[in-house]
Order: structure tokens, then C-alpha cells, then sequence
């Protein structure tokens, strides 16, 4: 691929852009390598390679904005996006809270998300991952019947981002991570599990026997549901199954919606909205971590930030136009996809904070629960704070593991789900964007299968 | 579904992770933000003239098949794909924003067996195209494959477009949604906030293979949407409308505009008051339309050729064996005119089809693409879909529907007791392995005597397709089919259309917060 270089290349656009009438104008450009590889039953399924890259541009012009982007970077189509994004911001009406963050260039840590060992793998290498992964998990137990197979992939992504007010980076980091999916059980029980492993460093990978494990582990266990009642109990949210519920909460913490008194958290600021053992932060500033980066989608240098301190909210996500339009000071949280979507409002790394339990004690005094092993959904709705949602697990009895459940729903409130966590486990294990430790909540509808 | 809530993609996201991991597969409804890519070349009185690079002609095409092909393999394809993305937003009483996007490139694909080799450019510069095709071909080993002569050929068209989105100007789109505020804000003084958008995306296609097939296409879908927000202390409603299609711009006018608008503010108004929805087993009755995505979800990824072939599906073995109740008459349909998910060919190049996948009860048919059909010795039914030429196509729904039945939809309400009456869901997801569903549903009330109720929120419904489908008892005579929906497999957004006569289930798990 003709290497194009982003410091020229962005520079020259946002100068154009500003020649041409915008008053402020970004140019976020990306180039994607990447590579990817499956394997099911040992042969290979499929093998993909590739690179691509693009420009996204913002205009402003009296506080209008307009968006374009292009998946062509040559000099005819750039020029054309610019002339045309500038054409569609006139068209929009004036918002005095519209346009680049306040910040100008800040110096970029170093947070070491690069993996210049990444390249130097071989595909072959890559491939037999995949195949071994699989191979291992279809041998670990006799239940296992059937495979959705193995995979891996990684590459690297290179960002630029360049404005009007003297912002002017390219950030380069790898990304590499292998799974493996695989049945359980046959005809009407059927049960699925799968894993993996997603890291920015080859080396730190996890081993291939443990996700193969993991995965044969998360099929067999849920063999044989049984139906249960519908009734209030203590219910336990394992820590992979609770960040789907946190994806709920995070939704509804969203500045925008606040401002418009579109979410039933609008006047919850420094509220008590939870249980006084949940502390929940945004810190994507961890060195080598999958999710970090020193940059949010605006280009503003990212912090750590404390969204829920002891139960107490701290803090809406915003990102800069949002915060400007509400009147707070600004967050440094807006979440951009890819040179093709806008930078918005949104959190980069969540950690729900560790708590002083072991996962055994959560379960040790409950006479009859449930423990949430998979969300179907968030469960909240960020509108009226109702909570429901469609989830698979275990049945406790007596502090025990008694029987696998499926098909059974979780409803109430939110807020009082919230409040009601009475314990938080010590188990987090950092893997993704969402992260938390297993935590119970002291009672929750579960609704089963006899009515 | 919260419209005015915009990291919405952040929780699709997290599904769509878990979703390769475990198979799970998901659909969600508009959300005109989340009609994802936007656009409005015609905005900017656009250059609609989707030219095709000569790097890519007939005769350039002939010769990267034949690089595709060059280290053995039993199949190539290219696909090239040239995507116009428009959208303008109305919000705050505003016109807020206005954007446009470009998405140019080719995708090669090299099959031989059950392997798939697939590399893209989006650089259509020939050494980069020719550098793809042969990336592509490195899955393949063994003599150069046959490739034959291209032949072009003309598909009937399902679309409904004389005027192209692409050619109105833009003050007439604009137009629409200053309409649409202005009459949901004034609906009623609950209505705090309102949000409108017109989006349109053209797609120019073009497949050729190495089995002499070369189709070019023009897709081409518009939409319009309404969203309300009502509040009343501290009661919050939320209302949406939308209509959306392979529709031309005739399709769209200020009374149209009118009508959505007022919709989405009295679905707003509607369910303010909702009370907690009650928890456990009860009968349900579906609203004609929406219900669609419960068949979508259900079954319908359940009868995707890629599940059944590899077995992971629970219908794997369900063929002309009973899998519903006699009232259901199933059938996906890419022919169906004006739908969101019309094809007048598929993402390889095959004529839309309308498929019956259950003939009264009777399992009769898979979802088919070319690899799976081959496979499995069966006939492609023109389902084979892909986001963009950066990804290879798999078996996927078009617009998926229920055939109408004979009962009135009144009497079907009267026939419930105690249950609910499901107006619109939000969406939806289902594990094809187990088949097991959830859908979350944004307006729903209780059915008590045989009469619609009181409103409800925070209703979940959950089952499994094998359950859901041998309880439905009742089918009424009132077929409604919709667009907007956006279905996710395996990493890859698509729209599909889908619709349902009213109709009644008679037993399904209820999640509330009512024990």
C-alpha cells in the first residue's frame, strides 16, 4: 500500500478546509491492517488480510456543523469531501455549543500499546493457534459434541487526529486476541460456550489450554437447565456476566440525556444511587492494557475519573460539546468508532472497584438463589429506570451450586437493584473495555417458567 | 430504547463481542442515529454518477478472477461496492446536523472445499486490486480453477424508486422534519423533547464470478423517523415511528411527516403512566408489524444454512418435520417491493427469492447462500448477504414475515383472560444453539377480560423458538410488513424488513418486576 503520511496529509486538509470557510475543522484519518483466521473441525474456514484506511472530517462554520467521510484518499476525493462537508454544515442551524474541544495540543503519554513483535509473527503461527485452541477444547470433555471452531486475529491500527486548534497526532497500536466456541449435549440440549483472549501484546496472551478450558467449562456446566418458580431471591451476578448489567447503568449516565430529562438518573448528582461498596471509575490510561489509550475520540488527553464513589454519583459522561451545551466542566470520555462515526459521549475503560469478599462468602449464606451467569441484554431501561432482562445461571441452594437454569428473567428497578448489592466480591480480572468483580444483590424477582 | 440516549452503539457493541464468542445474534430497531452511515449527496446537488473505476471493468474483472483462481480453488468472486451515506437530523428544534459519507472498495473471495480466502481493498488503484485478489487466493492450493467467460444479466427490480433520494434537494428533506417537529412538539405539552431525521444510502454494486456471473445493482434505501420524549414529574415516556424502505423519495411528504410525528408523541403520551410489568408465564397477544422481529429472532436465525450445516443450529434436522403450530406460514422474501430488506440480487449476485421456510408448521426450507447451498447439496434462495465489501457473505434474512390467518384481531384479544398485548418491540436476540430468544419490548400493556389495559414497562419476553413456535394458537387476518431494522450476525450489521398479522401465544415467559 502506498504509504500515505497522516502528519501532511492532515495538516494539509484541515488548512484547506479553514481556506476554503470552515472556522474550525478535524480530520481524524486511519489506516487498519488486519488479519484474521479460522479454524473449525481442523481445517481451515476461512483467512482474511487486509488494510484499509480513510478520512473523517468535522466542519464548523458559526457553530453549524457538518460531517463527511471517505474511504478514498486521493487528493480529487479528499478535496471533494472537504468542499462538500463545508456545504453541509451551511445547511444545518446555528448551535452555540458546537465545535472543537476547548483544549489545544497537550503532550501524549506514553501508555506503550504498540507490539512491535505483533508483525513479526507469522501467519502460519497465527493459524495454528486458532487450530489449537480448538483442538484442545473438542478434547477435553466427551460432552463436547460439536464446534463453532477456533479463531484468531490481530493487527495494527494507525490514527491521526488533527484540528483547527493546533491538535496534531498519529498513534499507532496493536491489538491481538484468539477464541474458540464450542457445543455441548445433543437434540434439545444443546448448550453453547465460548472464550478468548484479546490483548495488545502477542507475548501476554493468554495460554491456550486455559481458554480452551474456559470455554469447554462455560458449554458443560449449563447442560440439564431445570425450570424454576417465580419468586424473589438473593441473586448473584458472576463478574463476566456483570458487565453487561454495568452497560445498562453506563447508558443511562449519558450528559446528553440528562440535559433533555430523558433518563430516570437526571437528578441523581451526588445522589446516593447505590450500594455504598460500589465505586465505579473510567481510567483508560492503564500501560499496555486492551482498552486504554491516551487520547478520547477528540483528541483530549484522558484521565482517570470517578463516575459512582461509594454509591454516591460523581459524574455524567460527556464529551466536550456536550459538557459546553450543559454548562460542566468538560470530561475527557467521547468514544469514536472509526474514521467513519463521530466522536460522542462515552466511556473508554470501566472498572467497577474490587470488593472486601470472597466469591465463595457471596454464595456461602444463601438459602435459595440464583447466580447470573449470561445477560441477555443490559436489563435497564435508561428511560424509566425499569429493569428486566432474560438470563442463564445456576439455582443455589443452601450455599451451594444445586442445578444449571435457563430461559428465566430478572425484573424490579434499577436503583433498587443498586442499592440492594449487599456484597462485592475481590475477583475482578481485567480483560475488556467493561470490567467487574462478581457482586449479590440482596433480592430480585426471577421470573421462571411456572407462573 | 432510549432514542435520546446516544452511546445506545456502546451496548450493540458489547453484544456483537459476545455474539462471536457464543453465537448469539441480534436485531434492533431504528433509532435513526443508529441508521448508522448517513448521508445527503443530494444535499449538495450531487455527482449521483456512481462511475465505476476501469480498473474494474468487465475485461479488468476477467483477469483478477483469474489471479483469484490462480493457485487452485473451485470458486472466485469479486464483489466491488460504492456506498453513498446520507443523513440530516432535526433536534432541539433544530436542524442540527448534516452528513455524508463515501465507502468505496472491492472484495475478492477464493472458495475451494469448505475454505474461505477473502481480501479487500479499498484502494481500486490495479496492482492494489491485483495484490488482493491474490491474497485471497493463498486459502487455495493445487492447479489454477476454471474460470469462465463473463455474462451480464439483468435481475427484475424490487425497489420502489422514481425519484431518486440521491436527485431531491435538500431544503425538501429538511422541509419533512420541520413538519414533524412542529407537530409532535405541539401534540401535547408533556412532549419535552423531539428528535426527526431523513436518512437515504445508495448502493452501487457489482458481482462477478468465476462461473461467468456479472450483476451490477443500485440499492437504495431511505427512511424518516420520529422520536418523542413526554414527561410528567417523574413519569418518562419515550415514542418512536419510522417509516423506511427500498423506497424513492416519492415515497415521502409533509403528510407523511405529520403522520409519524404524531404517532411517535402519542406512543410518548401512551406509555407515561406504565406500571411495573408483572413476572412468570402468561399468554400474549403480538400487535400486527412488529411482531416480525419475533419471528426474525426465533426462528428465523435458527434456519440459516451456516447453523444447520455445521450443526450448531437446534432446527438442524427439522427439515419437513413439524417445528409450529399449523396457523404459521413463515417466509423470508427479498422480493417483497419497497421492503428494507429487498434484493433485487444478493451480495453474490443471486435473484431476490421468496422462500417458504415453514408451510403450516412444516419445516420447508433453509436460508441458503452459495457456499452452504453447495455444501449441503441444496438450492441457493438468494441470502446471501454482507455488510460491505469488507466482509465475505453468509446466510442472512431479508424481509421475513407471517402469512395473514383468518381470525379478526379483536377477537383475538377477547379470547385472552389475564396476559398481555405486546404493541412494539425494541428488540431482540437469540442463541441459534439453544434457541433461545429474549425481547425487550418499549410498549406493552395488560389484557385483562379480554381488554387492553393498563400500559406496563420494563416488559421482557423469553422462550425458546422450539416452545414459542407450538404455542401459537391464533393468527389474525391483518398483515402488516415494516422496514428500519438492523440485524447483527457475526460481526455484520444488515437491514431487514420483517412483519406479522396480530396473533396470540399462548404461553411465554414474562420478565417484570412484579412477583
Amino acid at each position: 500500500m502506498a504509504t500515505i503520511d497522516f502528519k501532511t496529509l492532515g495538516k494539509e486538509v484541515v488548512s484547506k478546509a479553514r481556506k476554503w470557510g470552515a472556522d474550525e475543522t478535524e480530520a481524524a484519518l486511519e489506516n487498519v491492517k488486519d488479519f484474521s483466521a479460522s479454524v473449525r473441525k481442523g481445517d481451515i474456514e476461512s483467512l482474511q488480510k487486509s488494510v484499509s484506511q480513510g478520512l473523517g472530517l468535522r466542519i464548523f462554520i458559526n457553530k453549524q456543523f457538518g460531517f463527511g467521510y471517505t474511504s478514498d484518499l486521493s487528493p480529487s476525493s479528499v478535496d471533494e469531501t472537504i468542499k462538500k462537508t463545508i456545504e453541509l454544515a451551511r445547511l444545518t442551524e446555528s448551535k452555540p455549543w458546537q465545535g472543537l474541544p476547548d483544549s489545544g495540543p497537550q503532550p501524549l503519554p506514553n501508555l506503550d500499546l504498540y507490539d512491535p513483535d505483533l508483525v513479526k509473527v507469522p501467519d502460519e503461527k497465527k493459524i495454528a493457534t486458532a487450530r489449537e485452541v480448538e483442538k484442545i477444547a473438542l478434547s477435553l470433555d466427551k460432552r463436547i459434541t460439536n464446534s463453532y471452531g477456533g479463531g484468531f486475529s490481530g493487527g495494527e491500527r494507525e490514527v491521526g487526529l488533527f484540528n483547527s486548534k493546533g491538535i496534531s497526532f498519529v498513534l499507532k497500536m496493536t491489538q491481538c486476541g484468539f477464541n474458540v466456541g464450542v457445543i455441548a449435549g445433543e437434540g434439545n440440549n444443546m448448550q453453547s460456550g465460548g472464550w478468548s483472549s484479546s490483548k495488545r501484546f502477542y507475548k501476554e496472551l493468554d495460554s491456550i489450554e486455559s481458554v480452551a478450558q474456559k470455554a469447554v467449562k462455560m458449554a458443560v456446566e449449563k447442560l440439564g437447565p431445570k425450570p424454576v418458580p417465580t419468586k424473589k431471591v438473593p441473586v448473584i451476578f458472576d463478574r463476566y456476566a456483570a458487565p453487561s448489567f454495568w452497560a445498562g447503568i453506563l447508558g443511562a449516565l449519558n450528559g446528553d440525556a440528562v440535559f433533555r430529562k430523558a433518563t430516570f438518573l437526571t437528578n441523581s448528582l451526588n445522589q446516593e444511587i447505590a450500594s455504598p461498596m460500589i465505586t465505579v471509575i473510567d481510567d483508560a490510561t492503564i500501560p499496555r492494557f486492551v482498552a486504554s489509550s491516551p487520547v478520547d475520540g477528540e483528541g483530549n488527553v484522558t484521565r482517570r475519573n470517578v463516575l459512582i464513589d461509594k454509591g454516591l454519583l460523581k459524574m455524567f459522561l460527556y464529551d466536550s460539546q456536550i459538557a459546553r451545551k450543559a454548562g460542566v466542566k468538560v470530561n475527557t470520555m467521547a468514544d469514536r468508532g472509526s474514521y467513519r462515526s463521530l466522536p460522542s459521549a462515552g466511556f473508554l475503560n470501566v472498572i467497577v472497584q474490587n470488593g472486601k469478599d470472597s466469591f465463595e462468602s457471596l454464595l456461602k449464606d444463601v438459602k435459595e438463589g440464583l447466580y447470573v451467569m449470561g445477560l441477555r441484554g443490559s436489563g435497564t431501561d435508561a428511560t424509566t429506570g425499569a429493569f428486566s432482562v432474560g438470563c442463564n445461571g445456576f439455582w443455589i441452594e443452601n450455599g451451594a451450586i444445586a442445578f444449571p437454569v435457563d430461559g428465566v428473567t430478572l425484573g424490579g428497578t434499577t436503583l433498587e437493584i443498586l442499592k440492594g448489592i449487599d456484597k462485592v466480591a475481590n475477583d475482578l480480572d481485567m480483560r475488556s473495555s467493561l470490567n467487574s468483580p462478581s457482586f449479590r444483590v440482596k433480592e430480585i424477582t426471577v421470573g421462571g417458567r411456572k407462573g | 430504547m432510549n432514542d435520546f440516549i446516544q452511546n445506545k452503539a456502546i451496548h450493540r457493541r458489547a453484544f456483537l463481542k459476545r455474539g462471536l464468542q457464543s453465537g448469539a445474534i441480534l436485531v434492533s430497531m431504528p433509532l435513526w442515529k443508529s441508521l448508522s452511515a448517513k448521508e445527503i449527496e443530494a444535499l449538495v446537488g450531487g455527482e449521483s454518477a456512481a462511475a465505476v473505476p476501469a480498473s474494474l471493468s468487465k475485461d479488468e474483472l476477467q483477469k483478477l478472477l483469474k489471479a483469484a483462481l490462480s493457485r487452485g480453488g473451485d470458486f472466485a468472486e469479486v464483489y466491488f461496492e460504492r456506498t453513498v451515506q446520507n443523513t440530516i437530523g432535526l433536534d432541539e428544534d433544530k436542524i442540527s446536523s448534516a452528513t455524508r459519507g463515501v465507502d468505496m472498495g472491492a472484495g475478492f473471495r477464493v472458495v475451494q472445499g469448505e475454505k474461505t480466502g477473502y481480501a479487500y481493498s479499498d484502494d481500486l488503484d490495479p496492482g492494489k486490486l491485483k495484490e488482493a485478489a491474490e491474497t485471497a487466493a493463498l486459502i487455495a492450493s493445487g492447479a489454477a480453477g476454471p474460470s469462465q467467460t463473463l455474462k451480464s444479466f439483468s435481475p427484475p427490480s424490487y425497489y420502489l424508486v422514481k425519484v431518486s433520494p440521491d436527485s431531491v434537494a435538500a431544503k425538501q428533506k429538511t422541509e419533512l422534519l420541520i413538519k414533524a417537529n412542529a407537530v409532535g412538539r405541539a401534540f401535547d405539552k408533556r412532549i419535552t423533547q423531539f428528535r426527526a431525521g431523513f436518512s437515504d444510502m445508495t448502493k452501487k454494486i457489482i458481482v462477478a464470478n468465476s462461473e461467468g456471473l456479472y450483476v451490477e445493482d443500485t440499492q437504495i434505501l431511505t427512511g424518516l423517523s420520529a422520536t418523542a420524549l413526554a414527561l410528567e414529574g417523574s413519569m418518562r415516556g419515550m415514542g418512536y415511528e419510522s417509516k423506511s424502505g427500498s423506497y424513492g423519495f416519492e415515497h415521502f411528504n409533509p403528510k407523511l411527516a405529520e403522520e409519524l410525528a404524531r404517532k411517535a408523541a402519542e406512543m410518548a403520551i401512551r406509555v407515561l403512566p406504565a406500571e411495573d410489568a408483572p413476572a412468570g408465564e402468561f399468554p400474549i397477544v403480538i400487535a400486527k408489524g412488529f411482531g416480525g422481529i419475533f419471528f426474525h429472532e426465533a426462528i428465523g436465525h435458527s434456519l440459516e444454512g451456516d447453523g444447520i450445516r455445521k450443526k450448531t443450529s437446534c432446527f438442524w434436522d427439522k427439515l419437513n418435520k413439524p417445528i409450529a403450530t399449523e396457523a404459521v406460514t413463515l417466509l423470508d422474501d427479498g422480493t417483497y417491493k419497497g421492503g428494507w430488506g429487498a434484493v433485487n440480487v444478493d451480495d453474490e449476485g443471486r435473484p431476490g427469492h421468496k422462500t417458504v421456510l415453514i408451510d403450516k408448521g412444516i419445516c420447508a426450507a433453509f436460508l441458503q447462500d452459495k457456499l452452504n447451498a453447495r455444501l449441503m447439496k441444496m438450492d441457493q434462495t438468494g441470502n446471501g448477504r454482507r455488510q460491505s465489501f469488507r466482509f465475505y457473505p453468509i446466510p442472512r434474512m431479508t424481509n421475513t414475515y407471517l402469512l395473514a390467518g383468518d381470525f379478526a384481531p379483536e377477537d383475538i384479544i377477547k379470547s385472552v383472560d389475564k396476559g398481555l398485548y405486546i404493541a412494539k418491540i425494541g428488540g431482540g436476540n437469540v442463541q441459534s444453539t439453544t434457541g433461545r430468544f429474549v425481547f425487550s419490548v418499549t410498549e406493552g400493556y395488560m389484557v385483562e377480560g379480554g381488554k387492553v389495559t393498563r400500559p406496563l414497562k420494563g416488559i421482557m419476553l423469553m422462550g425458546s423458538g422450539q416452545d414459542v413456535l407450538m404455542n401459537i394458537s391464533k393468527v389474525g387476518n391483518d398483515l402488516l410488513i415494516i422496514g428500519g431494522g438492523t440485524c447483527g450476525k457475526g460481526g455484520q450489521s444488515k437491514p431487514v424488513g420483517f412483519g406479522n398479522p396480530t396473533l396470540k401465544v399462548d404461553k411465554i415467559t414474562v420478565g417484570g418486576g412484579k412477583a
